[in-house]
């Protein structure tokens, strides 16, 4: 598996690269072309995240997520879910990094091949940063209305996470 | 939309901050993400110009079609109206892949790059495709073969056996793609007229 994961850029790069070569494409100025693009996309994407990531901080840093785990606990048991996983739930479609830092701290204290540690490992595995991804692409591409982007977004996001949570109990 | 959500995220963690007696805490947080998000943006801007270019010679060297022309039927239901031989089909197969392989550094780049290039069949509209939106939900469900940054952790929490989550968490992925494929096929049509659309965004969220 290791083997496989480190392999497959530096295949894909000499895939590309040698048979651009072989076709006769300019290959070093063509990257350059594309290399500019895309150097300018990414300053067009330093707005949209410090925007992102700043109000994404301030939630974090308030104790809001905190708050609002204690008020779904109730909720969360009437289906079925554990009330240590709630703030995962609630923290990993809007932040990447803090959503990170909190599976790495509850993985260390519930134990990695618990019930709870195969959960939140599963739901970190099979989720997104659905908030800042939605805010990257569109931000790049100039699009003002993203229409059902993000209800859709968020209903695969939690079908992912709640169907984490229960397959870990039968498998 | 997301002028919405960010006045309420803002709103919410002001005013819980403040209620909470953690405004130090929120006015630090402020000033940290904007160092956090020059120091990603630049984290990405390396990458962002290597797929970026990488992009452009496998497109002049016919990669990309080929790419695509193996994926069309998949393609055909999941983003109608791209013309065929398109940029677009071909970065949303590497974009694909690169999130299949769990290539993070890359997927980012390249999604970026799918979604301009669909963007401009779209002609630069600022409302978006369906097309547009149905690949920000096939990326929302995040398929990866090997979630690699979990299986590290894993290890590093003293785990007897890491890659014993991989299962689950195709079937979780899974059952997150059908469900978002089918969520935004099904709302495709209820946002349908842009202005509409606006309007019942508002009052959704």
């Amino acid at each position: 598996m290791d083997f496989i994961a480190n392999i497959s850029i530096p295949a894909i790069v000499l895939i590309i690269v040698i048979t651009a070569w072989i076709k006769g494409v300019p290959v070093f100025d063509t990257f350059v072309e594309g290399a500019k693009e895309g150097a300018k996309t990414a300053f067009d994407v330093l707005p949209v995240m410090v925007g992102i990531l700043a109000a994404v901080s301030v939630l974090n840093a308030s104790g809001f997520i905190d708050v609002l785990s204690n008020l779904l606990k109730g909720l969360a048991a009437l289906a079925g879910i554990s009330p240590e996983i709630i703030p995962m739930l609630i923290l990993r479609p809007f932040s990447g990094s803090a959503s990170l830092g909190l599976f790495t701290e509850q993985i260390r204290a519930y134990g990695a091949d618990t019930y709870l540690g195969r959960a939140l490992s599963t739901i970190m595995g099979s989720s997104e940063t659905v908030l800042y991804t939605l805010a990257v692409y569109f931000g790049a591409a100039d699009v003002k209305n993203t229409r059902h982007a993000l209800a859709a977004s968020l209903i695969a996001s939690y079908a992912g996470m709640l169907a984490a949570v229960y397959i870990c109990k039968v498998l | 939309m997301l002028n919405i959500i960010w006045v309420i995220m803002i709103f919410t963690g002001i005013a819980s901050g403040l209620l909470m007696g953690r405004t130090k805490e929120v006015s630090d947080a402020f000033l940290e993400s904007c160092v956090n998000a020059v120091e990603l943006s630049i984290t990405m801007l390396g990458a962002m110009c290597l797929w970026s270019g990488m992009m452009k010679v496998a497109q002049k060297a016919g990669l990309v079609d080929g790419l695509a022309r193996l994926l069309r039927s998949v393609f055909k239901f999941l983003f109608p109206g791209i013309p065929k031989g398109h940029a677009a089909n071909g970065a949303i197969a590497m974009s694909i892949s690169a999130d299949l392989m769990g290539l993070g550094n890359a997927a980012t780049p390249l999604g970026i790059i799918a979604m301009k290039e669909l963007s401009k069949i779209n002609g630069n509209s600022p409302t978006a495709s369906n097309a547009m939106v149905m690949f920000a939900v096939v990326n929302a469900a995040c398929i990866q073969l090997i979630p690699a940054t979990v299986l590290i952790i894993r290890q590093q929490a003293g785990s007897a056996s890491p890659t014993s989550i991989i299962p689950t968490v195709w079937i979780a992925s899974l059952a997150s793609l059908i469900s978002g494929i089918a969520a935004a096929k099904l709302l495709e049509k209820r946002y349908r007229d842009p202005a509409y659309g606006l309007k019942r965004t508002a009052s959704i969220w």
